[in-house]
């Protein structure tokens, strides 16, 4: 067991009941997974809420840190690790609850709306519309991911250059992203 | 019972080979399109998870779950996104502390960016070309310029996705 760290400065620096600190952290995550629509955008949100309240900065981009190494979805990444620094395992529970209710609601909602607007022209020309628009989204996304935030490195370049290479030749998608994970590890040393 | 299982594994897979929500729409594309949702349907998914407020990758999820195969469609795409980083997670904060100083993991997923990025773009080029029916038009490529004119000046996604939609309206009867 290595994480006792994490449990004993929180417990140090503020003690409030168990319960109370509980409700504060569903609270936060349904407050952050309703106001923002994407795991980046709600670190900022986050930090002002948790930090100095039920984390300390360190554990903050600790939590950030993991959640952006790890694979799986960001937002519940951070979620768990937030929810876990603030109250052990029941904490990551309570933070996960949080943050998967606003999503789950909202798109049960809009794909059952959707379903009865399916065969309607102006749907049609709305999705066709939409079409560029998520293609560019995608591609900026692509491109900051691809950056990263600092110099594009000439491994990252090979491992690019490689990748297109296989998708061309419709080689399985999974085994060309597990491909250039592996790479990655020799590589990257 | 099989698209269920299905759907269960095409989301535990793409999990794992994702960092975020909208870094996983390469792989979605590539796995889910033709087979289990059609490109109309994607495009759908992609663009109201993006637009609705909450994590983008259980939205995603969720509604290609939902129309594939209705309600506990949507609940086995949710499991299936949600035990990977789950399990992960509990793994660091419990046993696996020290590997971030083993690093193996990271450079894992320094290598998959990417390979990852480059799938992105793939995709959006694929969709650019077969969203409409096979063949790229002009109005397409404006409405895309136009887009990636105000990503690149940093507006709301949301905004831009319905405004092109509603653009869509019109100049795709």
């Amino acid at each position: 067991m290595n994480h006792p760290r994490l449990e004993t400065e929180t417990v140090e620096s503020i003690q409030p009941s168990r319960l109370s600190i509980w409700f504060r952290l569903f609270w936060m995550f349904l407050k952050i997974n309703l106001l923002t629509s994407s795991g980046p955008a709600s670190v900022g949100l986050l930090y002002k809420d948790a930090v100095g309240n039920i984390m300390t900065e360190a554990q903050f981009v600790e939590a950030v840190g993991f959640s952006n190494v790890l694979p799986g979805s960001e937002a519940l990444k951070l979620a768990m690790f937030v929810g876990f620094a603030a109250s052990g395992f029941p904490g990551t529970a309570i933070a996960l609850l949080g943050s998967i209710l606003p999503p789950t609601v909202s798109m049960l909602v809009v794909a059952l709306a959707i379903q009865n607007f399916q065969n309607e022209p102006w749907m049609n020309g709305f999705i066709h519309g939409m079409v560029p628009a998520v293609a560019m989204l995608i591609s900026v996304a692509a491109w900051k991911l691809f950056r990263g935030g600092k110099n594009i490195r000439k491994r990252s370049l090979l491992i690019a250059a490689l990748s297109l290479i296989a998708l061309v030749l419709n080689a399985p998608t999974p085994l060309v992203l597990l491909g250039a994970g592996i790479f990655g590890i020799f590589l990257f040393r | 019972m099989q698209t269920i299982l299905a759907l269960f594994w095409l989301f535990l897979k793409v999990n794992l080979l994702s960092t975020s929500g909208i870094a996983s729409v390469g792989l979605l594309h590539q796995e889910a399109v033709g087979t289990l949702v059609t490109e109309s349907q994607f495009v759908q998914a992609v663009s109201f998870s993006s637009v609705l407020p909450g994590s983008d990758a259980l939205q995603l999820a969720m509604f290609i779950g939902f129309r594939v195969a209705g309600l506990s469609g949507a609940m086995a795409a949710l499991l299936g996104s949600i035990l990977p980083p789950t399990v992960l997670m509990l793994g660091v904060v419990t046993i696996l502390h020290r590997l971030r100083r083993e690093a193996w993991v990271s450079r894992f997923i320094e290598g998959l960016t990417p390979a990852i990025a480059v799938l992105m773009i793939y995709v959006a080029f694929k969709l650019m070309l077969g969203g409409n029916g096979g063949t790229l038009n002009w109005e397409m490529l404006v409405v895309g310029a136009v887009s990636l004119a105000a990503f690149i000046f940093d507006a709301p996604p949301p905004l831009v996705l319905i405004a092109a939609g509603l653009i869509g309206i019109f100049i795709f009867p």
